[in-house]
């Protein structure tokens, strides 16, 4: 069973900071207080940026990293259609 | 017994002179080795007519074996990044060493006539190939050309929509969203304009990213919340530690002990012993190293009883309470 946490980012600063969140919504994930990689197809593969198109591919996806989490496995690759994966420019600052 | 030969055809040593080579297994020997040659002569003597010029690869190193003359020849001819095909073997085939040697081949080993020709090719077909793969050298510089041009419209003509993709974005970006503050239509536009930059110079190189437009295309309402760029802090991808995994100033690793302090080991130890049963009860976890009285074990046992274990068990029990009785009188009195 997943349990879901929605944070907000003006009041997690370091979090924020850490990971990175420049667009919201982005969604970390966790396994046993270890933070969990999954390739989407982005290029950032630390946390998913944007919304989900549908229930079930959050469903999906959540069942893929807990089964390679049980594995052992770091990080995973996500079983969503890249089709439905929301596209974003990473953009680098001053670059 | 004549001298040993060697039958470079049979690969086998023989003593009776040359008289081996009309013998039947010579003859067909050299038939099947000729048959293995014959579809590559075949192959090079059609390429005569049109000479095949191709983009050089690795697999045109290959050579072929001539049985006449004993040597590895080159199969194509390469130069450069191009190939013709069969080249070296033509040129090897056309040769007059080749030719002498052929000749010497069909003598010694008592070939047919017939398939001598086969073998050979005559330098006024040799003359024709060369002739028709400097045309088809031509024609295959002239293909490359084409593909060259069609490449470099194609390019252009991306170029030219990603530009047009651009401008249209551009419009309608006037009115900055409220959320995202001051700092997002100024990243925008700044990342816009140096897009705009670099649009002007041509590259050849790698297209801008098509993110960028399907981004622009599904509407989703990404909300952009400024860079997370502290030069001083790492972050995620720079491998910083993680927050939760910082250590705090006012915890010492000292204190920190994990596990059970000195006290409840040994409460530990009291609650084990007081699992095991009562150690003067016989039976199994028995724990031999407690003390027992002399009346400890209750045998009931008489040494010359017979009868059953209850018997002398009532009988013993009797006895004891009779003992009883008395002692509680001699302690009254």
């Amino acid at each position: 069973m997943a349990t879901i946490y929605l944070v907000d980012v003006d009041q997690t600063p370091v979090y924020t900071h850490y990971f990175d969140i420049s667009y919201i919504p982005s969604t970390v994930f966790f396994f046993n207080g270890q933070h969990m990689k999954v390739d989407y197809g982005s290029p950032d593969h630390t946390k998913f940026v944007g919304s989900f198109k549908t229930k079930q591919d959050f469903i999906d996806l959540i069942e893929v990293i807990y089964r390679g989490a049980m594995r052992g496995k770091l990080i995973v690759q996500s079983p969503i259609d890249p089709k439905n994966i929301p596209k974003y420019d990473l953009l680098y600052q001053d670059i | 017994m004549a001298p040993p030969e060697r039958c470079s055809v049979c690969r086998q040593t023989f003593f009776c002179g040359r008289g081996h080579v009309y013998s039947r297994k010579h003859q067909r020997q050299l038939k099947v080795a000729l048959e293995r040659l014959l579809p590559q002569v075949e192959a090079a003597r059609k390429a005569l007519r049109a000479a095949q010029v191709e983009r050089y690869v690795p697999d045109h190193e290959r050579c072929c074996w001539c049985l006449c003359c004993g040597c590895e020849v080159r199969k194509h001819l390469s130069h450069g990044n191009l190939t013709v095909l069969h080249g070296g073997l033509l040129e090897h085939l056309a040769s007059p060493e080749h030719k002498k040697a052929t000749n010497r081949f069909w003598w010694e080993n008592k070939g047919e006539f017939q398939m001598k020709e086969k073998f050979l090719i005559s330098p006024q077909d040799y003359a024709r190939f060369k002739k028709s793969m400097v045309k088809s050298l031509d024609s295959y510089e002239e293909k490359e050309d084409e593909v060259i041009k069609e490449m470099a419209a194609q390019i252009r003509e991306v170029e030219h929509s990603r530009q047009e993709m651009v401008r249209s974005v551009l419009e309608p970006q006037t009115v900055p969203d409220p959320e995202e503050g001051s700092s997002a239509p100024g990243s925008w536009k700044g990342t816009n304009s140096q897009v705009a930059s670099t649009s002007q110079q041509p590259s050849y190189v790698d297209l801008p990213p098509a993110p960028e437009l399907d981004w622009m295309e599904t509407g989703q309402p990404l909300t952009f919340i400024g860079h997370q760029d502290t030069p001083g802090i790492g972050n995620i991808h720079s491998g910083a530690t993680p927050p939760w995994m910082v250590q705090d100033e006012d915890c010492s690793s000292g204190n920190q002990q994990i596990g059970p302090s000195y006290e409840e080991f040994l409460k530990e130890k009291e609650k084990q012993k007081l699992k095991k049963l009562p150690p003067d009860r016989v039976g199994a976890n028995f724990d031999h190293n407690s003390s027992t009285s002399a009346g400890w074990l209750p045998s009931f046992g008489r040494v010359w009883n017979n009868g059953r274990r209850w018997q002398s068990r009532h009988q013993f029990k009797t006895e004891a309470a009779a003992r009883n009785k008395q002692q509680l009188h001699k302690k009254k009195s």
